[in-house]
């Protein structure tokens, strides 16, 4: 039998591309050696492009949909969760914390899925007033979000980068630095679980290379980070956007509703009771 | 047969004939010359001066059935200042609007350079009436437009007939006088590449001031290729009657990239003296808002959002 090796790719709009720069890192993993893409600023433009367009299509699916398309994603990752475990064993991890963290990050799904439907009413409100009044805040999802992944090797963790934006419908570019093996693979079950292009999109590459312009990039509306930065870096990441007067969190709760709550925007709706 | 006469030259009907005889075109070395001038890299300082340029070039464009004053004051307005935060950005050539929204749109260019271009002679199609086509055109020119943009008899070109599309244009450019006459060829229409010269060619001679690719109203619109096609007529135009003409683009280029690649084959195969309004012109109406976008970007290091720029 030959041994055939994948090479990972990013994916954006609903492809598998290399960087256009052509340029690769390279990940050891058990003696062998991953060539990954190395995210150029160019990447990062045709990402958000993607994203701004993928954002379109994904906050308008009805809840319904949304919840059905992150219920399958369940599915795949339920389908494919051996090879899961072996590459997380790859890793290093033992096979009994690998196998714990597939199946974390399959209850989450369908944790997120369930709520995908459920959060408007739970975020949202009906303000009192003293007038004859409803006055009610409503609840959207921000925008084009930016994800920076988490540096440890876990599927799980990856997850709670992505899910609590992409279910309220924001649109998101998710960027891995050390798990970034684990990121393109589950690219292919993103693929395969009928998201819409754009509406996610998974880079791999060093943060520090693009750090600058995501944060000055205009149509970016919000930066997540779930990792640690230096505080230089944290620093300029926030001054930078603040020209674009763009949210950035850093280490953002993954715990239950709180997860949600950075990524909507209220708008608050006043009208009369008509008694 | 009569002679007409053209830019103060007289051309025979049968030069013309002649001229469109000699049409056949090597549509392989075409291409591969077309797509090799697209691979040209273009940085910085030179970047910024071409974003300028193409905004100085730019006729913006409303032809819609919805036009309103107040859309027209809206895009006039634009047009004059494209970015009004950023004084550097030049006002662009023109606004184009349909003939009887001219009055208001040459109210409102008042005290700038910004002129007026009007389609006429029943744009898009043209299926009109010869003499619905010159009072079309004459309504426009009474209405103040400093430019008319005409489109070409494509039945009468497609059924062979090369006389008449000639004699329109004759016409029209009559009525025009010292207005600028552009002629739309509709190269979408016209399918192969010897279509595109023969007509150029016979837009030419009729006495246009330039001739330019598409309406904008069909799916295919303004191509590299067909604008070479053109450019190549013009040159040899030029070299055989001695008048410059000029060439606008319109229909399809949505962003600042692509123009800039017709800028880099307009000023290798004709030379600078093309690179100026009064020779070449971007029919646009999103491509202004993409230009702009990267003027800024180039300025600032940041990519842009469309919504911090003014709509028209």
């Amino acid at each position: 039998m030959i041994d055939i090796k994948k090479t990972y790719k990013n994916y954006v709009d609903g492809k598998y591309v290399r960087s256009e720069s052509g340029k690769t890192y390279t990940k050891e993993l058990k003696n062998e050696f991953y060539e990954l893409p190395l995210t150029s600023k160019k990447d990062i433009r045709d990402a958000v492009t993607s994203s701004k367009n993928g954002y379109k299509k994904w906050s308008s699916a009805t809840p319904y949909l949304r919840m059905q398309i992150l219920y399958r994603l369940s599915e795949m990752i339920e389908g494919n969760k051996e090879s899961y475990v072996e590459l997380l064993m790859d890793h290093g991890l033992t096979k009994q914390k690998a196998t714990k963290d597939i199946d974390e990050s399959i209850q989450n799904i369908v944790w997120f899925a369930g709520l995908a439907d459920k959060w408007e009413q739970l975020a949202g409100n009906l303000n009192p007033v003293s007038e004859e009044y409803f006055n009610i805040s409503h609840q959207n999802p921000i925008g084009v979000v930016f994800s920076l992944s988490s540096s440890n090797v876990s599927l799980n963790e990856l997850l709670m980068s992505i899910l609590p934006s992409l279910t309220v419908g924001c649109s998101v570019i998710s960027y891995s630095e050390e798990n970034s093996v684990l990121a393109l693979k589950f690219a292919e079950d993103i693929n395969n679980s009928d998201f819409p292009s754009g509406s996610l999109n998974i880079l791999s590459g060093k943060f520090e290379n693009i750090l600058n312009d995501v944060s000055k990039h205009v149509e970016i509306n919000l930066v997540a980070l779930h990792k640690e930065l230096d505080k230089e870096g944290l620093k300029t990441i926030e001054q930078n956007a603040s020209e674009s007067v763009k949210r950035v969190f850093s280490q953002p709760s993954i715990e239950g509703l709180s997860s949600i709550l950075p990524y909507l925007e209220t708008k608050t709706v006043w009208h009369p009771k008509g008694t | 047969m009569k002679n007409i006469k053209t830019h103060g030259t007289s051309i025979e009907w049968s030069n013309v004939l002649e001229m469109v005889h000699e049409s056949r075109i090597d549509s392989v070395g075409l291409n591969e010359r077309v797509n090799s001038l697209a691979t040209r890299s273009i940085k910085k300082d030179s970047k910024l001066e071409a974003l300028n340029m193409i905004v100085s070039m730019c006729d913006l464009t409303t032809l819609e059935g919805e036009d309103t004053e107040g859309k027209i004051s809206q895009m006039v307005a634009k047009a004059i200042k494209p970015n009004p935060l950023d004084n550097s950005v030049p006002s662009v050539a023109a606004v184009c609007v349909y003939p009887s929204l001219v009055h208001i749109a040459k109210e409102k260019v008042q005290h700038s350079n910004v002129k007026v271009a009007a389609v006429s002679s029943y744009f898009p199609s043209g299926q009109v009436p010869m003499e619905s086509k010159l009072l079309d055109t004459k309504y426009a020119i009474d209405s103040g437009a400093d430019e008319i943009d005409i489109v070409i008899n494509r039945k009468a070109f497609l059924e062979g007939d090369y006389r008449k599309v000639y004699d329109e244009i004759v016409a029209l450019k009559e009525v025009c006088q010292d207005v600028h006459l552009k002629t739309i060829l509709e190269v979408g229409d016209l399918k192969t590449y010897e279509n595109i010269r023969k007509a150029s060619l016979i837009s030419l001679a009729a006495g246009s001031d330039f001739i330019k690719t598409s309406t904008g109203k069909l799916s295919v619109g303004s191509s590299r290729h067909a604008c070479y096609v053109m450019l190549k007529s013009v040159l040899d135009f030029e070299s055989k009657i001695g008048i410059k003409a000029g060439i606008k683009v319109a229909g399809g280029i949505r962003d600042a990239k692509d123009a800039i690649r017709y800028l880099v084959m307009i000023n290798e195969e004709m030379g600078s003296d093309w690179l100026s309004p009064e020779l070449f012109r971007f029919g646009a109406s999103s491509l202004l808002d993409d230009v702009l976008k990267q003027i800024k970007k180039l300025k600032t290091g940041a990519y842009q959002a469309g919504y911090y720029f003014p709509r028209g």
